[in-house]
């Protein structure tokens, strides 16, 4: 009975406390930003809050409207960075396939070529459709090991102020690996 | 009007302040390796038109090793690595080593504007992808992405994100291939 309970108690209190420790947080004093990030596996993961004016002044600056752009920054938009520091291979992932959780239910991510239909109207220049494009995290890519990485928007397609956890997933030679971040906060 | 004003203000407020977010966060660390690639693949075509409006042809360059980096002004690594591409260019300009920086979507203005704020100044050659079509044909997934291409016009390096180009690792596989 007594290995029961440290059994159990190991299971909810060390085994939650280790994966959290892989986590961690912190606010840019400049800014106010909140950064979320883990290493797992040789490979760096983390997630920068951007504020929709911020996501709006990068994007109007490149000749969206305010009207045009606005379901994008207020969409929970990141800056995100992977990169594979030492992982024992070449990753690859589709960061779309990433997994969203919002209270423990699945949410759906809406993908780079979806916003870019979303957004292409008759009056949208194509050099803002080509600087959307190019500014996000890519969909798809792969990374050696020794410090390939890529930093781009990502947005979660929630509402400011929501609390989602993400798992972002790639594999090496078909071995899957897995980074999660949980208690992410959108921007208000 | 006032209230056209207010919003410009607060654009250009929050455009710095983007930039203050992109530039004082912990940024994650330019690297110094690059990828040797295996495949013997040969360079695709490249040719497109620089700040004088004259054609540029990859092809022209055969004989010469050529470090093709792909860019834009609003992607901070590619800012962040730009002066350590021309450190890179001014110690190995005289041993048959060009630099093309492609830029991405944007005008001759808007580079025009951003090469004075890098130091040091980029002497290198920058050509104009406007409508982003060199991006499938090279394969390039995200920015910045960098191939170092042999005098034979063949692919030998990669690199994906930003990297210290002027890193003595760097330079040392760079010069080895002039030497090839």
């Amino acid at each position: 009975m007594r290995e029961i309970i440290k059994v159990c108690f190991i299971t909810f209190f060390y085994l939650p406390y280790i994966a959290i420790a892989q986590q961690s947080i912190h606010t840019d004093s400049a800014s106010g930003a909140i950064s979320w990030e883990t290493h797992v596996d040789g490979v760096h993961f983390s997630l920068t809050q951007i504020l929709p004016e911020q996501v709006q002044a990068f994007y109007v600056n490149r000749g969206f409207t305010l009207k045009q752009i606005e379901p994008y920054s207020s969409s929970c938009v990141y800056m995100t960075v992977l990169r594979n520091d030492n992982a024992p291979g070449t990753i690859h992932f589709i960061s779309n396939n990433w997994s969203v959780s919002v209270d423990g239910q699945s949410h759906p991510l809406v993908s780079v070529n979806e916003w870019v239909q979303l957004l292409t109207t008759n009056s949208t220049k194509k050099s803002s459709l080509v600087a959307f494009r190019w500014a996000q995290f890519p969909p798809e890519q792969e990374y050696e090991p020794g410090g390939d990485w890529n930093q781009g928007m990502f947005s979660i397609g929630l509402d400011e102020s929501a609390q989602f956890d993400i798992i972002a997933q790639w594999d090496i030679e078909g071995k899957k690996y897995e980074a999660k971040l949980q208690g992410v906060q959108c921007a208000k | 009007m006032r209230n056209n004003y207010n919003i410009q203000a607060s654009l250009i407020i929050s455009l710095l302040m983007v930039s203050i977010n992109i530039n004082a966060a912990d940024l994650p660390p330019l690297t110094h390796e690059l990828t040797s690639v295996n495949k013997r693949l040969a360079a695709p075509e490249l040719r497109l038109q620089n700040m004088d409006e004259e054609i540029v042809d990859i092809k022209d360059l055969k004989g010469k090793v050529v470090v093709v980096n792909f860019w834009a002004t609003w992607c901070p690594p590619c800012r962040r690595e730009m002066g350590s591409l021309e450190r890179l260019y001014q110690a190995t300009k005289d041993k048959n080593v060009e630099v093309l920086a492609v830029n991405i979507g944007e005008d001759i203005d808007t580079v025009f504007s951003f090469m004075g704020t890098v130091e040091p100044s980029p002497d290198f050659e920058v050509i104009f992808d406007p409508d982003a079509v060199s991006m499938d044909s090279w394969k390039v997934r995200g920015l910045p992405t960098t191939y170092i291409i042999n005098s034979e016009g063949i692919i030998v390096y990669r690199a994906i994100g930003g990297r210290e180009f002027d890193h003595p690792e760097i330079l040392k596989k760079v010069l080895a291939l002039t030497k090839q």
